[in-house]
């Protein structure tokens, strides 16, 4: 059974600047991401995802006590650049038919990864990953296999907006980053054990309307749940017999 | 940490379908031939470019994937074919649940929301039958071959642009070492479109002719299409190897590679490290070399920091065109193709070569024993990968 320690979590949501905001239920008024980490010369070029991820990760880091600089970052994303992969269809059947080149650059599913990378200097891996619903299981099994192999630390960072006109979910979700930092072995910021993931057949992950219909949800539940120090079973979706889920204990620093 | 040999991991098989054909017999007749496959491109797009392409009509998905239904998807199950028989084996051999699937793409199915959005600016209305979840988004590849082959282990889509597909070799590698499944089926499969076209029509990153990689007025790359697959085992024997798989960043710029290839470096050592393997070892690589001006000569500068200047170098771009988000798997497959069967393709188009390029791009074909060979995919936003394959 694999067992990684998670040191930090962190949020971004229209309403939650953190996910302490989200546990607690209350959203504020609604607020860019702050994206502090990255120059503003890199900010103002930045995806509105890539500066969500870039402040989710920079929470959970701060949280864990360690260097974005120095860690793997594993990025999960069922639909990446939607946003912009949109705004360029619209973009090929105007003027020159050329999309903007920044708009096409950032459009690749790895850019939120990469914006972190430039903004930190960081040289070591990082990867984006897409698994529809089974997303947020497909990147923790992403950092399991990693940390089991090289040991150490890592970002797992999942974040989604919703695709816009005309491809609108039926059920709509908002944007949503969260990120949460693991560890291969416990430390003195060890805030959680989670065990897993492993399979398991069951409902969709524990969460208000409209998140528990957002691709990351089950990312969000694992946050919450860590932030909270609750230990049981947290399910990382999808609903069906298709599902994920990892067992979590709360608190345990060595 | 494991042991060198542990780490070793065996391919049981591959296969491949691009601009050279749609099996790997084919493909390496027209390596060894030296045959380009490169056309200029018929999609309608503002500029002239040359392109790889497969045929225009792909066998449809089996009925009960209609709703599926995509190039990309087509694609995917025309590279499987090869591959498949192996794939079955494993999953009778070691459960549905042991097989994990992992795909590089960086299209995904934008070529058929392109035709749907073009439909939608005219009337207002999306085509009846267009899915945007089974066909545009990434999964929807996972599920086609989930049905097709009964893996239901992990699956996933590793999507980092042009380094995508190499990438899930490394993910593979790890997904094996840690004992999460008995056998993974990992390739990439990336169509011909509008965006991409387009895209690197306005970065001015394409030639008008087939791209000639390394080459002193080297003016741009080629797009192509296609997907390769191979499957990596925990245990067995098959043709090759996979010996390391190293993952970097550049962070340098979200479109230009370090100009001293430094994540490019930084990816090779990795790998070499990995296998436990001296520089002097590697007996070919497969460059990323894609053709564009900024690309080639800091790869080269790598390659030679690396490896020396002695190791014979080719970029297959100029055969297959760069296929993106299946560069990965493809080249390893025609890395695998060279070890097996002896021989180093011509870097098709490199002469005159560049006279900043000090390492030794291969001006002819050869035939010669191949034991190792490194292959490189870089892509936006500095990601790098280095597969390196072994003789089994």
């Amino acid at each position: 059974m694999i067992e990684l320690y998670a040191g930090g979590v962190g949020l971004w949501a229209p309403g939650f600047a953190d996910v302490a905001a989200f546990a607690a239920g209350l959203p504020g008024p609604a607020a860019a991401p702050r994206a502090e980490i990255l120059p503003a010369a890199l900010r103002r070029r930045a995806s509105p995802l890539a500066q969500m991820v870039a402040t989710a990760a920079a929470q959970a880091a701060a949280q864990a006590g360690i260097d974005l600089a120095a860690v793997p970052l594993v990025l999960g994303s069922a639909l990446g650049e939607i946003g912009l992969a949109v705004t360029m269809l619209g973009e090929l059947r105007q003027g020159e038919g050329l999309p903007s080149p920044t708009r096409f650059h950032n459009s690749v599913h790895n850019g939120p990864a990469a914006y972190v990378s430039l903004a930190t200097g960081n040289r070591g891996f990082s990867t984006a990953v897409a698994a529809g619903s089974e997303t947020p299981a497909a990147a923790l099994l992403e950092v399991a296999a990693l940390l089991l192999e090289r040991g150490g630390e890592a970002i797992l960072a999942l974040a989604d907006e919703p695709p816009p006109a005309p491809f609108a979910p039926a059920r709509p979700f908002p944007p949503l980053a969260v990120a949460i930092h693991l560890s291969a072995r416990p430390g003195p910021r060890t805030r959680a054990v989670l065990r897993g993931p492993r399979r398991a057949a069951g409902r969709s992950p524990d969460l208000p309307a409209p998140f528990a219909d957002h691709p990351c949800a089950g990312g969000l539940a694992l946050a919450r749940a860590i932030e909270a120090g609750r230990g049981g079973e947290v399910r990382l979706g999808p609903a069906g017999e298709r599902g994920w889920v990892v067992d979590l204990a709360g608190g345990g620093g060595p | 940490m494991h042991s060198t040999r542990r780490a070793e991991i065996p391919v049981l098989a591959y296969s491949a379908a691009n601009a050279l054909g749609t099996d790997a017999g084919r493909i390496l007749e027209a390596l060894r031939a030296g045959r380009s496959g490169l056309v200029p491109c018929p999609l309608e797009i503002p500029f002239q470019t040359a392109c790889g392409l497969l045929p225009d009509a792909l066998d449809p998905l089996p009925p009960r994937l209609h709703p599926f239904d995509s190039r990309l998807c087509r694609i995917a199950l025309l590279a499987l074919e090869g591959v498949r028989p192996s794939v079955e084996a494993a999953v009778r051999r070691h459960g549905r649940e042991r097989v994990a699937l992992l795909v590089g793409t960086s299209t995904g199915g934008i070529r058929e929301t392109e035709a749907a959005h073009g439909a939608w600016a005219a009337s207002g209305r999306l085509p009846a039958g267009y899915d945007f979840d089974r066909q545009h988004a990434f999964h929807g590849v996972l599920e086609v071959l989930r049905a097709v082959t009964g893996a239901s282990g992990p699956a996933w889509v590793v999507s980092t642009a042009c380094s995508s597909s190499g990438k899930v070799f490394a993910a593979g590698r790890r997904l094996l070492l840690a004992g999460l499944a008995d056998a993974v089926l990992v390739g990439g499969v990336d169509t011909l479109c509008q965006t991409t076209l387009r895209g690197f029509g306005c970065l001015q990153a394409l030639s008008r002719t087939p791209c000639r990689p390394f080459h002193a007025q080297r003016d741009g790359t080629s797009i192509g299409e296609g997907g390769a697959f191979a499957l990596l085992a925990r245990e067995g024997e098959g043709p090759v190897r996979l010996l390391g798989a190293g993952e970097s960043c550049d962070a340098y710029h979200m479109s230009h590679p370090h100009p001293e290839g430094l994540g490019a470096r930084l990816a090779m050592e990795e790998a070499l490290t990995q296998a436990g393997l001296p520089a002097a070892e590697v007996d070919h690589v497969n460059a990323h070399g894609t053709g564009t001006p900024a690309n080639d000569l800091p790869e080269a500068r790598a390659i030679s920091a690396v490896l020396g200047d002695a190791v014979p170098v080719a970029s297959t771009k100029g055969y297959t065109g760069h296929l993106l988000g299946a560069a990965g798997a493809t080249e390893a497959v025609l890395a695998a193709l060279s070890i097996v069967h002896g021989f180093l393709p011509r870097s098709l188009g490199a002469e005159p070569v560049d006279p900043g390029v000090t390492i030794a791009i291969c001006r002819a074909a050869a035939e010669r024993r191949v034991r190792t060979v490194i292959s490189n995919s870089f892509a936006f936003g500095g990601s790098n990968v280095s597969l390196l394959l072994g003789a089994a």
